[in-house]
This record gives structure tokens, C-alpha cells and sequence, in this order.
């Protein structure tokens, strides 16, 4: 057995999964475009009309194209609003309101995980422009281009400082972090604002479409159609693939993605800038309503908040967002004051959820507290208690959530009882009367 | 180390000549009552009166800061023992060295002293403290956070491990002087992600390897790779870290260190620290059948020494093996120390596999006394903080010297007198450890072994390696033909190579499929579906534990007894895919053992040799097939075998490394017995010389394999490989052999280097194996030399004898 059989056999060696591209006849390779570059390499720049730029790291390739639109959306006139900008990103500086210092960015990458070992590919970046949306697809013709395209995209960068994205803040940009520190030399441009969208586009539509993803996003809230798209799970292997002498041509599905993941995110900041700006004016979408109100309440502007979970209630909201956002407004109006609201609110959502469980304890505070009713308090817990017995437990709740609760409430309960106790000794037998087992019990 | 030995009387009068104190009374008084029954002299082989040690003392030396000076003098220090001098001034001079100190003799100095010293010095130095287990790094952060909370807390301490709040992670690297960890998080978590270390990675100054003798076989070569990676790192950033270790007893401590760390290393060995008196007594059972070799259960045997101690009000510790005696030995200790009416258990277990929030109020308890006794597996081997013991009763060898040491060192480490009593059982090694006390007590004769180019470990690190950084054309990884193995690493798809480096291009996370530990990173989570019994009307599913792939199949396999904390589950299903056991609470009287088959193929002989026999030696490349395929019930307190069960479970196969010996046709056709007789005696003689092979490559039983097959006609041909042979521990129903080969393999895929030194002493193997039969009192074979005897089996030591007789020619 040779070392190579050897090496042949070993566990770690055995090839996780055969390429799926076969690979290019010799003659491809021998029509010597540069030794260092894969087979398909000088196909793509001429499929792509791709330019290779040069610079002190060496070349990498770059492909530009203008659009009049961006995805469902005109390019933005003049500022964004201040009342959306505060939502999205308080204290920010003042290029955010500015639209032209803005710079789109999303790459693709030979894996999701994130470490060390991996390569941002391609990185498109897009920019508004002369009443459209310029954008610039750079691209490593070979793992040896990076340096090269690392230099030229913070050239970029420097020129529109404020990053706009799409789950970069934790993904694309702490990547091209990483990048930057490997190479020991070229300096990061240091964004001086960074808006990332994923979390609002949470906050708005996930109830709705249970996804965020950005494919989705534009088909259902900016009405565009991608399309055959690929499966960005995918994209790595394509990049694989032609890294190993594959055609170029599946290559070009994943510059059209990136394309579009570039418009659709430049569609979705307007549209996610629009509707914080003013939700009213899009209609009366329940939903986004109170989407637009945690974003508010999460940023502290709790009048704001409370003014769009009430505009939220009046329209139409599934069973479950409706107790959450009754549950939300009876918070804030608990802490604005306005009892009566909260108490109404309460009253409406009691049952066996998150929200209703929360609400019997809130309610029961109040009374053995604010009106000083512990029997009053007591009928309720009963009643929560009576709620919690587990033939009635359906409501998918963690076992762990139900015990909390059901603790709670006994220890209320029995805090509650010694109370009316003694107040029932003083006052007669007005507990026999609301409740005639707890006596005996004692 | 004076020691006075043998017999009860004396022995144990020597002891108290010494110094009588109330603790040493109260012991001498536990082992009376114990061999009241016996002849003291045959039950007691060992009683050694290990005397109280002086401490000698050097200066602290003139370059350690004031500051620091006087942390360490409001804690009492202010002179170094000998060794933590010596230590020190090889720190200073920039050296790699390592410490080698028994228990409580104050290493901890031998690197904090170092490396706080440059750290205040110097603010930007980082230092990265490797220990072999999480729970030893929460135990060493106690102590410098009470050094910085002197020194104003002018540097940052963390540990960094799975349990680090990610929230946390930041500041740890940005703030940390000194990092504990461990090495698999260095492994998944710190080197994948160095470009957020940076700062640590341009100051690295000190790396620490505590409990080095830790790092030895499979762990070891896989730790001697991540040492590899972290060099590179380091490297990259501009920094050479100075590498500190330290080990318990060894015989090769420089030999480990300099091949971990692949730099020379220096050795400090004298100890300085004082040492309290201790009682060191060897205990084999009485035997029952004198004919057979049977003597008592050394488990029920551990019960009483344990209760004995118990009874007398001393803080005993119990080791055991495994993770099944460790739950049988709860088992009994709980039922003879029942707690009063809703008290907590005074008796408690501890091992991997219950959760980190158990073990913690369990520490707790043993520190404050709350609780009395604790049954534990090696888990509580190395230096986590229990507080002193009175008393470590060891249930069985625990496989090497510098572990038996260790288990003895949680009894008494400070100051008294204690105790430590191993109870042998009847393997073969343990049978000659208690029978051979001065192999024991005399110098280490360990060595540790690790092979870090083992082939498959290699090249999961090399992957790791390219992920963190690409791996250029002229660099050196281990002592392996690199370009060629990175050109096939190409080839499998792993490896890119683009502008003369080579690139990881894979999805996947390397690190993440790569565990330093075992074979896998699987690991199966046991899942209590009782329910009503314990949480009141909602009995949901709940993990009470997990176990690693590896003995899954033999301890989670459908109708398994699986014990945890005392408690019996009986496993209703075990999930393969899902790697889950879902497992009900019962109470029976018995437990289960699985029954596992194995099957060997050579693939590629590396050397062969003819010898005397006339037989044949050799070692190379071996395919391993095996698969568990039943179980038996136990009864406990018996023994009895009462019941068993077939299973139909994956087998798993593993490529590595043997050593084995072929039995020729001619031998076996000339030796005076019925075939069933030398079928036994082939079996025999195997298991007698894997024990003494253990023995000669200082590593544990569970390290090597055995396995007998027929010689097959070349390598890799497909003999007698279709089908498993029937049970192999039932001559009756097993084929003939006409040209067997006996089979020592590596226990681990790609083998961890034993074969060869296997091949090289062989003969003093066979002598060895020879002398331990012949020297075991037993008439027709038993436990500790040919192993169990059977019905039918008379004559299997015979055979066996008769065998190596011509092999020893």
C-alpha cells in the first residue's frame, strides 16, 4: 500500500461531496488567458462585459451597471426624515439623512458560518445616481485577488461613509472586518453610520410572512417578482465549482442575485423609511402598525407608541397579534396613568396565553394593591388557577413559563387568603360568602 | 519516601509510632474492623506510612516586583519552596519548562508569580492558560482574582469557555491580561476566530499547560496539533509565546512537553513543598474460590472499606472506573447511609454527564461538610476545589500511576493525616500492581505517549489550519511531506491553491467536526420521559444527561439500565439519527452489559517477522468492524447473570493501527489438546498480554483493542470477514482456528502509536505475559491472568502456558 492509498483512505480525506459541475475539457485551460486564473475566468469578464481593475495588490474583476429604479421604489429626493432616522438609528450622524452619502453593500461568501476561513467572493455595493441606482459588482477571479478587491472597495467605501445593509451588522461587514485584519496591511474604511434593516423588516413583516427574507420581502411587500432565482445556500458550491476549472456560466445567476439583493435593498430602505416616517399614509395595515409601534417603543418614543398600537387595534390584526399589542398598550398606559385603559385591556385578553396569564397577574396586582380588594384579587387568581389545570393547557406554552405562573399565583393566592382571613374575622364572613371551600381547607 | 511495610500489626504500628493523631487512630480502627474476618496479611499487601515532608525554602527572587512581593506576603508567602524558585528563574531567563509537582505543592506560583510579574511590567503582555477541563479553569480564576483584587485590579482575568455569556466575550478579549481556557475552546472557538483576537495574539508572552500528564494518547495528539496552529497564529501577529507547563508524576515529563509544544523544554523536578502524613494502604479481596482464582467483589469490597470510613465520621472520596460502578458504588453507600427524614442525600455521585449546576451545589456541599462522602469518577481526579478529605478509597487501579496518586491527593492536601486505600480488583494489572507494591511506590516508570502525526488527527488540524489562515508551499506542519498532503487535500476538494497558498474552500466549519476528545463529536442526550413521578402533574421530558457517541451503544442501547445519580432508567428507544435515548424511570434489581463483536481485516502489513512457535510478528494497517449486538442482566450484590438480550444496532468500523501475532497451523496441530481447550487458551493468552501491553505502554485498557480472526490468505482479502463469529467469549460455538492471528490494535481511528513499540519488545511482552500466568495462584485460570474460567474451561491456562512456552522459545 502506497502512502497515497494510505492517504486514500483516511476519513478525514474522503471528499465530502462530489462537485456537481464537471469538470472543463483541457482545451479550455490551454488557451492560456493567465496561468493563475481558473478555466472560466476570461469567459465570465467577456459574458459579464467586466473590466478588471488594477491596483497595488494586483487585479480583480469589476462589472457596473446603472438601473433607473431601484425594486418597487423611486430614488429618494432630498433628506430622509428626521422622525424615521430617530427610530432607525439615534444619535446617528448627520450624512445618514442623506441619501447620496449612502452605500448599498451585500456579499456573497463561500460559507454562512463566519470565521477566518471565509471569502467574501463577491462584493456588490450600489449607490443612488443620477436619478437611478449605479451598481458595482467586484469579483475574486481567484482567492489571490482578494487583497486587490479588499483595496478597492475601501476606496469605495470612503467615498459614501454611511453603510446601508441588509443583516450586515452581523454578518457582511463583521466579515470584511475579519478580511481586513488577515491581510495585516490594507485598512478597513470605517463606516461613519450604519443602517442595517433586517431588524425593522422583523419587526414589520415577520407576523405577516413569516420569513424575512429578502426575496420574499419584495414579493409581498414591494410587489416585485424575482423571478428564477437561486438558492443563496448554494452559491458557495457555484463559486467552488468554477474555482475547479468548472464553466463560468452558473456564475452568472449569482452576479444577477446580488444584483438583486442590492435593489431590493435599496426598495426596502425607502419603503421601511416611509413607513416610520408616517405609517398613515400607507393605509391601514394592522400589522405594520404594530410593527411600527414596538420599533417606537423599543426607542423609547412611548407617545409615538402608543398613538400606532391603538391605530393598530382599530384595523385588523390576527387573534394573537391583537393580545400582544392590547398587552403592549395596557403596559404603556399602565405607566402613562391612564388605569382605566389598562384595566379594559386587561379584562379583554385573560386566558391561558403569555399575554392573559400576564394580565390576571397585572389585574390581581392592582386590585390587592391600588383598590385594595384582595378578595377581589383572590376570585381572579382562583379563576387563573382554575385556567391553569392541564386538561386546559393547549396553548403551546413552555412547561417552564406554566410553572412560573402557577407558582405565582398559589403563593399570591395564599398571601391573599391569610389576608381576607383576617380581614373575614373583623368583617363578618364576607369570604364564606365569595368562596365557601377556601375555609374549610384551612 | 520511608515506608514501613506489610502486615497489618506492622505497618499500622509503624504509623501510629509516628504520630498518633486522633484521625490516624480512628483509620487504623476502619481497617481492623475490615480484616477482622481475614488473614490481615493477604487481604492488606500494602500499608505504607508515608511520613510528613519539611518544606525547603528560597528567597523570593530580587526581580519580582515590590507589588507583587507584597501581594503574595498578605497571603502568607514570602519565601518560594525550592521548586517555584527554580521555576521562576527559568521564567525570567525566557525558557520553556515544566514543573513536575505532586498535589498541593503550590504550582499555581510556578506561573502566576512569571506572568503577573510581566503583566505589571508590562500592561500590553497577554498570557493564554490552557487547562484540561472548564471546571480546573473556574477553580484557578479564584485565586488571581483574590492576587488582583490585592494588586488593585490592575489586570483583567477570565475564564473563556462554552459557558462565557457571548455578551461578555468582547470585553474578555479586549481586557483580558490572562485567559483561561481550555484547549477545545482554543481548538473551535479562539483560533478560528483570531482576527478578533488580535490584540491577545500580537502580546502573547506565556502560554500555561496545567495537568500536562493529561494531554497524553488521543487528547495529547490532537492537543500537540491545536500547540501547532497556535504557533502559526502567533506567528502571523509577530509573537513567539514562552510555553509553562506543569505535570504530575511521570517518568518522561520533558519528553511529553518538548513534543507538544515541539520546542525544547526545560525540567524542574525537585519539590520543595511540604507534604502532611498519609497512610497508603493496598487492599485485594479475600479470596472465595481458591481453585477458580474468585475472590470477593472488589465493588462490594470498596462498599465496606467506604462504610467503615463513613461510619466513622471521615470525609471519604470513592473513585471508580466507570461510569456504571460509579452509580452501582451510589448505589449501595446511599442505602447504607440513609439521610434522616427529608434531608438531602449525605451521599452523592459526580461524573461527566450530570449537569454543571448539579456539580457545582456538589462542590459546595463537600466543601462545607454538608455532605459526607461522594462517589466520582475521574471527573474529580484533577485539582477542582472540594476542600480536604479525610479518606479516598479507589475502587480498582485507576490505570496509571500518576492517576493513582492523584485520587490519593484529594484526601488530606493540606495539613492532617489521611488516607488513601486501593481496593484491587481482579484484573490482571490491578493484581500485580497490589502484588508488586515497590512498582508502585518506588520511581515513576510511566511514560506518556502521543503520536501528533498521526495521519487522521493531522489532517484535521491541517484543515483547521487552512481555514485560519492559508497554508503556504514552504511551511511545516508536524513532521509530514506537506505540499504533497495539501495537493491531495486539493484533490478531495478541501484545499484551493491559488497564488502559491492553499486556501480552504468548504462551507463547513472545520473545527466544529473535529472533537480533541473522542472519536466524534456526537453526543446522544438521555431524556427522562417518567413523567408525574417528581414534577407534579406536568411531567414533560426532561435531559437528565448525555453521554459521548462512543458508549452510547453500550450504555444507552434499547432495554439498557442506565444509572444516574442512583436512580435506574430503563431505555424505552434509543433515536440513532437524532442521537437521542429516551429513557423511563424504573427500580429493579439488576443491571445490563452490552455484549460487542469485533472483526479485524490487515490492510497493509508495515513489518512481519517469523518466530519461534513456529508463529510470526508483525504490525501495520488494520480495518476494525464491531458491533454491539446484546447485553446480559446483572443482578446486583451477585453478580448472577439472569438474563440477556440481542440488539440490533449500526456496527462501526475504524481504520487504524496493530500489532498481532499468527499462530501457526503447525504449532497449534502439535499442542496435547482438544480443540475446545486450545480455542480457550488462544483466548487466554490474548487477554493475559493485553493486560501486560497496557502495563508496558503505560495507557489505559480502554486504548488498546483485542481481537482474534483467522489469518487471512493476503492483505485486504476477504477472509471470514462476511459474517461476525459467533460470541467470542463462547469457545463452544466458535469456528476453528487453523492459523489465528491475535490481534492488539489501537483503539483509535488511524492508531495513536502503540503498534510499533508493540512489534519492537515483543518478546519481552510474551515473557512478561508468560510470568504473570505462571505467578497467579489460580489452578485452571481466572480474572487477573487468562481471565474468567467457565465450565469447559479447565484447561485454559494449561493451553495457554503451553502456547507462549513455544512462542518463548
Amino acid at each position: 500500500m502506497t502512502v497515497r492509498d494510505r492517504l486514500a483512505s483516511l476519513a478525514s480525506l474522503q471528499p465530502p461531496r462530489k462537485p456537481r459541475v464537471a469538470m472543463e475539457s483541457g482545451a479550455n485551460r490551454a488557451r492560456g488567458f493567465s496561468p493563475a486564473l481558473p478555466a472560466g475566468a476570461e469567459r465570465l469578464a467577456e459574458m459579464l462585459q467586466a473590466k478588471s481593475l488594477r491596483n497595488l495588490y494586483g487585479e480583480h474583476l469589476s462589472v457596473r451597471k446603472w438601473f433607473s429604479e431601484a425594486i418597487g421604489c423611486e430614488p429618494p429626493e432630498g433628506l430622509v426624515s428626521p422622525e424615521a432616522l430617530r427610530l432607525l438609528a439615534p444619535g446617528a450622524c448627520a450624512e445618514v439623512s442623506d441619501p447620496r452619502q449612502w452605500l448599498f453593500l451585500d456579499t456573497e461568501t463561500t460559507g454562512l458560518m463566519g470565521g477566518t476561513g471565509t471569502y467574501p467572493f463577491m462584493v456588490g455595493i450600489a449607490w443612488w445616481d443620477a436619478g437611478g441606482l449605479e451598481v458595482e459588482q467586484f469579483f475574486m477571479r481567484e482567492l489571490s485577488e482578494e487583497h486587490a478587491l479588499l483595496l478597492t472597495l475601501a476606496e469605495r467605501m470612503a467615498e459614501r461613509p454611511v453603510l446601508v445593509t441588509f443583516n450586515g451588522k452581523s454578518f457582511d461587514w463583521p466579515l470584511l472586518e475579519t478580511r481586513y485584519r488577515m491581510t495585516r496591511k490594507i485598512r478597513a474604511a470605517a463606516p461613519r453610520a450604519h443602517l442595517d434593516f433586517l431588524h425593522p423588516a422583523r419587526n414589520l413583516w415577520r407576523v405577516r410572512l413569516g420569513s424575512v427574507r429578502l426575496a420574499e420581502l419584495e414579493k409581498h411587500v414591494l410587489g416585485w417578482n424575482r423571478g428564477a432565482d437561486l438558492i443563496s445556500e448554494m452559491i458557495p458550491q457555484v463559486y467552488f465549482d468554477y474555482l475547479r476549472g468548472g464553466p463560468p456560466e452558473p456564475l452568472l445567476q449569482v452576479f444577477l442575485h446580488n444584483q438583486m439583493d442590492l435593489r431590493g435593498l435599496a426598495g426596502l430602505a425607502s419603503r421601511i423609511l416611509a413607513l416610520l416616517a408616517d405609517p398613515q399614509t400607507d393605509g391601514k395595515d394592522g400589522l405594520e402598525l404594530y410593527g411600527v409601534s414596538r420599533i417606537c417603543e423599543r426607542r423609547g418614543d412611548m407617545a409615538r407608541a402608543r398613538k400606532h398600537y391603538a391605530q393598530s387595534l382599530d384595523a385588523v390584526l390576527p387573534t394573537e397579534t391583537d393580545r400582544a399589542a392590547r398587552r403592549s398598550l395596557a403596559r404603556l398606559a399602565k405607566r402613562a396613568g391612564d388605569l382605566s385603559l389598562a384595566l379594559k385591556l386587561w379584562e379583554s385578553i385573560l386566558g391561558v396565553s403569555r399575554e392573559g396569564l400576564e394580565a390576571y397577574q397585572q389585574l390581581a396586582i392592582h386590585y390587592e394593591r391600588q383598590t385594595r380588594e384582595p378578595q377581589r384579587a383572590a376570585l381572579l387568581i382562583r379563576k387563573a388557577l382554575a385556567e391553569l389545570r392541564p386538561a386546559n393547557r393547549n396553548a403551546g406554552l413552555s412547561a417552564a413559563l406554566l410553572r412560573r405562573y402557577r407558582s405565582d399565583f398559589e403563593r399570591r393566592l395564599q398571601r391573599l387568603d391569610r389576608r381576607a382571613l383576617v380581614t373575614g374575622r373583623t368583617a363578618g364572613t364576607l369570604l364564606d360568602r365569595i368562596n365557601p371551600e377556601s375555609r374549610a381547607r384551612d | 519516601m520511608a515506608a514501613s511495610q506489610s502486615g497489618l500489626a506492622g505497618g499500622l504500628a509503624a504509623g501510629l509510632a509516628v504520630r498518633a493523631s486522633a484521625s490516624l487512630e480512628t483509620v487504623q480502627e476502619a481497617l481492623g474492623a475490615l480484616v477482622a474476618r481475614y488473614r490481615a496479611d493477604e487481604v492488606l499487601t500494602a500499608v505504607r506510612h508515608i511520613p510528613a515532608r519539611e518544606a525547603q525554602f528560597r528567597a523570593m527572587p530580587a526581580w519580582v516586583r515590590p507589588e507583587l512581593a507584597a501581594a503574595y506576603h498578605a497571603k502568607g508567602i514570602e519565601e518560594l519552596y525550592t521548586h517555584q524558585a527554580a521555576a521562576a528563574e527559568l521564567a525570567h531567563a525566557g525558557k520553556n519548562f515544566v514543573v513536575v509537582t505532586p498535589t498541593a505543592s503550590g504550582k499555581t506560583l510556578c506561573y502566576n508569580l512569571p506572568v503577573l510579574n510581566a503583566v505589571l511590567g508590562n500592561a500590553d503582555t497577554r498570557a493564554l492558560y490552557l487547562f484540561p477541563t472548564k471546571a480546573l479553569a473556574q477553580d484557578q480564576l479564584a485565586e488571581l482574582h483574590d492576587l488582583a483584587k490585592r494588586l488593585d485590579d490592575c489586570f483583567g482575568v477570565f475564564t473563556y469557555d462554552g459557558d462565557t455569556p457571548s455578551d461578555a466575550r468582547r470585553a474578555i478579549r479586549e481586557r483580558g491580561h490572562v485567559i483561561l481556557t481550555n484547549p477545545d475552546m482554543l481548538h473551535t472557538g479562539i483560533l478560528p476566530h483570531h482576527t478578533k483576537w488580535t490584540r491577545v495574539f500580537e502580546n502573547l508572552r506565556y502560554v500555561v499547560l496545567d495537568e500536562l500528564h493529561t494531554y497524553r494518547g488521543v487528547f495529547g495528539s490532537h492537543l500537540a496539533n491545536v500547540l501547532r496552529r497556535l504557533a502559526r497564529i502567533a506567528e502571523f501577529y509577530g509573537s513567539k509565546p514562552q510555553f509553562i507547563c506543569c505535570s504530575a508524576t511521570i517518568a518522561n515529563p520533558g519528553e511529553l512537553a518538548a513534543q507538544l509544544i515541539a520546542e525544547p523544554v526545560h525540567v524542574v523536578e525537585e519539590n520543595g513543598a511540604p507534604a502532611a502524613e498519609k497512610l497508603f494502604v493496598f487492599y485485594n479481596p479475600p479470596m472465595v474460590n481458591r481453585n477458580l482464582g474468585i475472590r470477593r467483589s472488589y465493588l462490594n469490597e470498596t462498599t465496606r472499606v467506604a462504610k467503615e470510613l463513613l461510619a466513622r465520621k471521615l470525609q471519604t472520596i470513592v473513585f471508580a472506573n466507570s461510569r456504571l460502578h460509579t452509580e452501582v458504588l451510589l448505589t449501595y453507600l446511599q442505602q447504607a447511609n440513609r439521610p434522616g427524614p427529608g434531608e438531602a442525600e449525605l451521599v452523592r455521585g459526580y461524573r461527566g454527564g450530570y449537569l454543571p449546576g448539579e456539580r457545582r451545589e456538589i462542590e459546595r456541599g463537600l466543601r462545607d461538610g454538608r455532605i459526607r462522602g461522594v462517589v466520582a469518577t475521574s471527573a474529580l481526579e484533577l485539582g477542582i476545589d472540594i476542600g480536604s478529605l479525610d479518606a479516598s478509597v479507589m475502587a480498582g487501579y485507576a490505570g496509571s500511576i500518576a492517576s493513582t496518586w492523584q485520587r490519593a491527593g484529594r484526601a488530606g492536601r493540606r495539613s492532617g493525616t489521611s488516607c488513601a486505600v486501593m481496593v484491587a480488583s481482579s484484573a490482571p494489572l490491578d493484581q500485580f500492581i497490589v502484588q508488586h507494591p515497590d512498582y508502585f511506590f518506588g520511581r515513576s516508570p510511566e511514560h506518556a505517549y502521543v503520536q501528533p502525526d498521526n495521519l487522521e488527527i493531522l489532517v484535521n488540524h491541517l484543515k483547521c489550519a487552512a481555514f485560519e489562515l492559508p497554508l503556504a508551499g514552504e511551511e511545516r506542519f508536524g513532521d509530514v511531506d506537506l505540499p504533497g498532503l495539501c495537493e491531495r487535500m486539493g484533490e478531495a476538494g478541501f484545499l484551493h491553491r491559488s497564488g502559491g497558498n492553499w486556501h480552504w474552500v468548504q462551507e463547513a466549519y472545520p473545527a466544529d467536526t473535529v472533537s480533541l476528545r473522542s472519536v466524534t463529536s456526537d453526543n446522544f442526550v438521555i431524556i427522562d420521559t417518567t413523567g408525574g413521578t417528581k414534577g407534579g402533574e406536568d411531567g414533560e421530558p426532561e435531559v437528565i444527561g448525555e453521554v459521548d457517541f462512543s458508549s452510547a451503544l453500550t450504555t444507552v442501547h434499547p432495554k439498557a439500565i442506565y444509572l444516574h445519580q442512583g436512580q435506574q432508567y430503563h431505555v424505552e428507544r434509543l433515536d440513532f439519527e437524532q442521537r437521542k435515548a429516551y429513557v423511563k424511570s424504573v427500580n429493579v434489581d439488576y443491571y445490563t452489559d452490552a455484549i460487542r463483536y469485533t472483526q479485524v481485516r490487515v490492510l497493509e502489513i508495515a513489518e512481519e517477522e517469523q518466530i519461534a512457535g513456529p508463529a510470526a510478528r508483525a504490525h501495520g494497517d488494520v480495518l476494525v468492524r464491531s458491533q454491539v449486538v446484546g447485553f446480559k442482566k446483572i443482578k446486583f450484590f451477585t453478580n448472577d447473570n439472569i438474563g440477556a438480550g440481542k440488539l440490533d444496532l449500526p456496527e462501526n468500523e475504524m481504520h487504524t493501527t496493530a500489532f498481532w501475532i499468527t499462530l501457526e497451523r503447525k504449532l497449534l496441530a502439535e499442542l496435547p489438546y482438544a480443540l475446545s481447550d486450545r480455542q480457550n487458551g488462544i483466548l487466554g493468552l490474548l487477554y493475559a498480554m493485553a493486560s501486560m501491553a497496557t502495563l508496558l505502554l503505560m495507557c489505559d485498557g480502554r486504548d488498546l483493542g483485542t481481537a482474534v480472526c483467522e489469518r487471512p490468505a493476503s492483505p485486504g482479502v476477504e477472509t471470514e470477514w462476511q459474517q461476525f463469529p459467533a460470541a467470542l467469549n463462547d469457545p463452544a460455538e466458535m469456528k476453528e482456528f487453523f492459523e489465528p492471528n491475535l490481534y492488539l490494535y489501537d483503539a483509535y481511528p488511524g492508531g495513536i502509536g502503540f503498534s510499533q513499540p508493540l512489534f519492537r519488545v515483543h518478546d519481552i511482552l510474551l515473557r512478561r505475559t508468560r510470568e504473570l500466568i505462571l505467578g497467579c495462584p489460580c489452578e485452571q485460570g481466572c480474572p487477573s491472568c487468562v481471565g474468567p474460567a467457565g465450565e469447559k474451561c479447565e484447561k485454559t491456562k494449561e493451553a495457554a502456558l503451553a502456547i507462549l512456552q513455544r512462542l518463548c522459545v
